[in-house]
């Protein structure tokens, strides 16, 4: 097991920069979740990290050992880096149990066999050791690619979007599977998913991801609770955006005033506002324009001076109706902005 | 230049030039009239068996697709793959077969022979080129669009009408439009059946008439006639590739058919099969055991083993290059598929038509001697590669497409160092494909008769060859024992390759394993 570090790393394709200068720590027995929309690098980090491409400035260190300079790179072969692929990428004329066995050519075979079946074993799979690819469902098939990868005992494991075919369920008791199985293993992960929720849940650190740059990296709550630009709080779940100007040390939106602390008096203020962050009292301040019914929330759309805001509230309104919004601190941010 | 991309160019222009050559020479050669009578009565001759026994073979080969794939009847998975077997044996066997077995004092008292007995081998045997097409084309189809069509209430025949067959035609047509290009190419079969088409008509202005340059203008026709057929079947491939509908497997729904359509079913795939495979291949096996000694077929044998296997190894290596070159995209890699496709279009006599012409000219320029022994052997080689190098591609190509880049890459996580991929990764998953492509090859050289007997270095006989010669003596009893050796070889390929048919489905065999 060994910590993970990304300097300055920058990858470029023909014309785009898929990479622009990030830095990482992916560190020791620790799960860091990169989180991006498609297009936002965070797979081509894996690939970076996996050996599998050079990179075109900064380094990677596995450990204390440089893997990756420009002009260099340790292949894949040599890094002993478990990845999962987003299509698990099986061997088709293997069994279970032999592509679980693949990596693990160093032990005598005995050992190698039965160590392959442990792994099946922990993952739910020891009764399917002898199928092949076609004959596992898909997330068998995700079961065996996680086993594979973490039986040679690597340095870290590499997850792509691993639970990205799967329904919902599934989805859910795969993630056990594998969280329980690389916290146990005290591997280091990395993990790559679009679902913010599903970011936050897992990981012990967060990587926020777009169009190539890092937005944010912190621990889970901290990224919720104290988002370092609007884009990365809007990556962690609906916002509502606002600009204007510091009046009395705080922006007045048509909902409400938003504190402002440390921002000069009479510049130009981004106000960003989760939509979880507005609660709905009696009032007559603001008119329900739609209601939708989101779990055991209500996804309420309500408009004041002709700016419409999203709330996810637990108050059950109706169409029409007037009400009075309350922002609460915890989840309204202001941002300098730059002047008009 | 990447040696890849080099072996691609030479394979480009080994394919290419012999087809080219005919063109070139043909129109540059001087005759009183383009090709003369031959060329007219030749042209007629082919398009009338053309007419009928293509037509036959594409409504024999539609009706089984239909059957098996969307009908339920006794013997269904049976003769799935069963109907393909007919493929083994070329036409020319199939008519020294059904000569001998028609013949006065043979089995049956039933004539096949001339027109109606060339048409009927055509159609017997090369139906299985539209069967397996449309078979693809119709499994392909989006069950989706069947059972919606079901549940709007169309009957058995009135689906087939309004939905299946619109969306298998361009495999039906594809699969056609090869039937064609092999009557087209057929000299065994009409010439032993005397009858005049544009191949043997390729022969009689070269070898009785001592025209070469008459020889190359009707061999320039059939070319053209070729190309156009390869046209319709690239542009029907294509359409059949996008008639495709959902990518989830799901078993196709079937139709129990009543009981007397059932036994209707049941007796029209027994006798495809026995006419187009077991009653000949039965009847050649009879008169081998009774007539045929081994010291006839032995030498010939012998030469047919070592050419086939020389001819194959030369064709793969070309193959593998034009598949990898164009896999990655280049230019030179679509140039040389088109480029072997051509060679594949082209009948032999054309091809080894073009191998001699440019022989003849290196000859006169003074770079060789005379077209003897070991040279002719290499222009014979020359000829079966730019003639098989586009079969041998299509498997080669199927093999580098299961390597996905992933697959790769996660043996590279997991610690292989290239030779390990090489060896656990990539030999594994394409090498069936390479063996399967080396087995075609193997068959189709050993099968191949007019290059052959053009270009074969005095003296040197192969199975086919003894097989044509014996034929044409009209000693069709020893013939039997070369025919049916070519015919067993042939069944070789059938099994190995129909076996997949049946894993062509994705899941099928999923299916299998679970209720096993």
């Amino acid at each position: 097991m060994s910590t993970i570090t990304l300097t300055e790393v920058s990858r470029h394709y023909a014309s785009a920069t898929v990479l622009n200068s990030v830095s990482l720590t992916a560190l020791e027995a620790h799960v860091l979740a990169l989180l991006g929309p498609s297009g936002s690098g965070k797979s081509t980090i894996l690939r970076l990290i996996a050996g599998l491409e050079p990179l075109d400035a900064g380094e990677i260190r596995i450990g204390e050992k440089r893997v990756s300079a420009p002009g260099f790179t340790l292949p894949a072969e040599a890094r002993r880096v478990g990845m999962v692929f987003q299509d698990y990428a099986l061997f088709p004329h293997l069994t279970a149990a032999t592509n679980v066995a693949f990596g693990l050519d160093r032990l005598p075979r005995a050992e190698r066999e039965e160590l392959a079946l442990r792994w099946l074993d922990r993952v739910g799979l020891g009764k399917r050791a002898h199928a092949f690819p076609h004959e596992l469902s898909g997330g068998e098939q995700q079961r065996v690619a996680l086993a594979r990868a973490l039986a040679p005992q690597p340095r870290a494991i590499l997850l792509d979007e691993p639970f990205s075919g799967l329904d919902p369920v599934l989805r859910a008791e795969l993630r056990d599977v594998t969280l329980n199985a690389v916290r146990e293993t005290k591997t280091t992960t990395l993990f790559v998913t679009h679902d913010a929720e599903e970011a936050l849940m897992v990981a012990d650190r967060l990587a926020i991801l777009q169009a190539g740059r890092l937005l944010q990296e912190a621990a889970p709550r901290y990224a919720y609770d104290h988002p370092a630009s609007p884009e990365a709080a809007a990556a962690l779940g609906p916002v509502n955006m606002f600009v204007g100007r510091v009046q009395n040390g705080a922006v007045t939106t048509p909902f409400g005033d938003v504190a402002a602390p440390g921002l000069a008096e009479g510049s130009n203020a981004r106000v960003v506002v989760r939509a979880e962050a507005i609660a709905l009292t009696p009032g007559r301040n603001a008119r329900i324009a739609d209601v939708r019914p989101h779990g055991a929330n209500d996804l309420v759309r309500i408009e004041a001076d002709g700016v419409i805001w999203d709330a996810l509230t637990p108050a059950r309104t109706q169409l029409g109706e007037r009400t009075n919004a309350v922002l609460q601190p915890a989840g309204s941010f202001v941002f300098s902005a730059p002047s008009p | 230049m990447n040696p890849v991309a080099v072996a691609a160019a030479c394979a480009t222009l080994i394919c290419a030039s012999p087809a080219l050559a005919v063109f070139a020479f043909a129109l540059s050669g001087e005759a009183p009239s383009f090709g003369g009578a031959l060329l007219r009565d030749g042209a007629i001759g082919t398009f009338s068996l053309i007419a009928a026994g293509g037509g036959g073979a594409i409504m024999l080969g539609a009706a089984a697709a239909w059957l098996v794939s969307l009908c339920r009847f006794p013997g269904r998975a049976v003769f799935e793959w069963l109907l393909v077997v007919p493929l083994a044996a070329p036409s020319y066997v199939l008519a020294y077969a059904y000569a001998s077995l028609t013949w006065a004092g043979g089995a049956i008292d039933f004539p096949v022979a001339g027109f109606w007995g060339a048409a009927f081998i055509y159609a017997v045997g090369l139906y299985p080129y539209v069967y397996l097409a449309a078979r693809a084309a119709f499994a392909s189809q989006s069950v989706c669009a069947l059972e919606a069509a079901r549940t709007l209430g169309a009957k058995p025949w009135a689906l087939f009408r309004r939905v299946a067959l619109p969306l298998a035609r361009p495999g039906i047509v594809a699969g056609g439009a090869l039937a064609l290009m092999e009557i087209a190419a057929d000299y065994g079969a009409a010439q032993h059946f005397g009858l005049t088409t544009l191949s043997t008509a390729v022969f009689r202005a070269w070898y009785a008439h001592g025209e070469p340059v008459a020889a190359l203008q009707i061999a320039s026709v059939l070319l053209l006639a070729a190309l156009v057929f390869l046209v319709i079947e690239r542009r029907a491939r294509g359409r059949a590739a996008y008639a495709g509908g959902s990518t989830r497997w799901r078993p196709l729904p079937r139709y129990d058919l009543p009981p007397l359509a059932q036994a209707a079913a049941v007796i029209f795939c027994v006798a495809l099969v026995t006419f187009g495979a077991f009653l000949p291949l039965a009847w050649l096996a009879r008169l081998a055991l009774l007539y045929g000694g081994l010291g006839d077929v032995a030498q010939p044998l012998i030469n047919s083993l070592l050419l086939a296997g020389t001819g194959a190894v030369v064709t793969l290596v070309l193959a593998a290059a034009i598949a990898a070159s164009a896999r990655r995209g280049k230019m030179i890699g679509k140039a040389a598929l088109f480029a072997a496709a051509m060679g594949y279009a082209a009948p032999g006599a054309v091809i080894a038509l073009g191998a001699l012409s440019l022989f003849g000219l290196a000859r006169e320029v003074g770079w060789i001697g005379g077209l003897g022994g070991a040279l002719a052997l290499c222009a014979l080689i020359w000829a079966y590669a730019a003639r098989f190098a586009s079969a041998g591609a299509g498997p080669i190509d199927a093999g580098l497409a299961r390597l996905s880049n992933s697959l790769d890459a996660s043996a590279r996580t997991l610690g292989a160092g290239p030779l390990k991929r090489l060896m656990r990764v990539d030999m594994p998953i394409a090498g069936p494909s390479l063996a399967a492509g080396a087995l075609i090859l193997f068959v189709e050289i050993l099968k191949e008769l007019p290059a052959t007997l053009i270009l074969r270095p005095f003296d040197f006989d192969t199975l086919s060859v003894i097989a044509y010669s014996y034929a044409s003596d009209e000693r069709l009893l020893q013939a039997a024992a070369p025919s049916l050796l070519i015919f067993l070889a042939g069944l070789a390929p059938i099994l190995v390759l129909s076996h997949g048919i049946t894993r062509a489905r994705a899941g099928a065999r999923a299916g299998a394993a679970a209720t096993a």
